[in-house]
């Protein structure tokens, strides 16, 4: 797993998010919710779709890397307090570039989520810099499923 | 993916909305969603489980300073109003992907949400004849008609079958 801090982040550094599988109910809770399309909810009428299926929402196919994402931090925000380190300030989000959703994700697929660093930048905003993750998703095939660029913000130690 | 149905689509909605309905330069506006806290927290819980967006107290001490939504929340609930009142009554296919998602203001318990849409091109598939690529700016508007949220990107329509009368 990649540090916390800004410092700690390097263009290139790749790390493992963890894996998910999409279940019938939650595809269709999502969806009830956020995205009540006929292919997200029902099977009869997904079978007329161009993707012949049910498919989760791509909103949640991504929202489901954000929580792996936070899981993570959080496990290492709690390693710091363990040892008595002051963990950093979590950073709020900015936008998403090229984000892609280049397969469905169907009831039962197991998809593994991973990020690569892309870019970092230093800001005007005093003990804070901008991280560009490229986030995607894979399938049990091996197909992608998903990609995008988060641009967050991560604390500086040097402030 | 790439096999296509080759059932006809369905014709049963009056007013549905194909490729064709779309014209570039076309503005709308539409939607109105309230936004409480108990749902920022319950989206928060699933998937976004960060302290600015999970207790009002907490939230207080960080950059947020207050709870806000997870702005992965944010571009559902714009997606949930623009599937109430575009995609359900369209031949909608789903999108390829966005180009790109801006958060620019935070969202907050209490605001009410609208969406104003711009289309910006259109072209056909190149691979499936029956279906046409909208490109599309959404934005997501607060009460103060504050942009909260920009996303431009591609939504797939299935084009009008012959014979069918235009909208």
């Amino acid at each position: 797993m990649i540090g916390l801090w800004y410092e700690d982040h390097a263009v290139g550094q790749a790390a493992s998010l963890g894996s998910h599988t999409f279940t019938r109910d939650e595809i269709v809770a999502f969806a009830q919710k956020y995205d009540p399309q006929p292919f997200h909810l029902d099977e009869a009428a997904a079978a007329k779709s161009i993707f012949g299926g049910l498919v989760a929402s791509g909103w949640h196919t991504v929202s489901v890397s954000m929580r792996l994402l936070v899981d993570g931090r959080r496990g290492q925000h709690q390693a710091a307090a363990a040892k008595g380190e002051a963990p950093p300030p979590l950073g709020l989000g900015r936008g998403v570039r090229d984000l892609r959703w280049t397969a469905p994700v169907k009831v039962g697929d197991t998809i593994a989520y991973s990020l690569r660093v892309e870019s970092m930048r230093e800001i005007r905003r005093p003990g804070w810099g901008l991280i560009g993750m490229r986030i995607s998703g894979v399938n049990q095939g091996g197909r992608e499923v998903c990609a995008f660029t988060l641009f967050g913000l991560a604390a500086r130690r040097s402030g | 993916m790439s096999c296509t149905s080759a059932s006809p689509p369905e014709t049963d909605v009056m007013d549905r909305l194909y490729f064709e309905d779309f014209p570039p330069g076309e503005t709308a506006e539409y939607g109105d969603y309230a936004v409480t806290a108990e749902e920022i927290m319950t989206f928060a819980r699933a998937f976004d489980p960060q302290p600015f967006h999970l207790d009002e107290v907490a939230a207080r001490e960080t950059m947020a300073g207050g709870l806000i939504a997870s702005g992965w929340h944010s571009a559902a609930i714009m997606m949930r109003i623009n599937c109430d009142e575009v995609f359900l009554r369209s031949s909608a296919q789903g999108s390829p992907g966005l180009d790109s998602i801006d958060w620019l203001k935070p969202v907050k318990p209490g605001d009410r949400l609208s969406v104003r849409r711009t289309t910006i091109g259109a072209r056909p598939s190149r691979s499936r004849p029956e279906i046409g690529l909208i490109e599309m700016r959404f934005e997501l508007l607060n009460q103060d008609r504050e942009v909260v949220l920009r996303q431009q990107g591609s939504v797939l329509f299935r084009r009008r079958p012959d014979g069918e009368a235009a909208r």
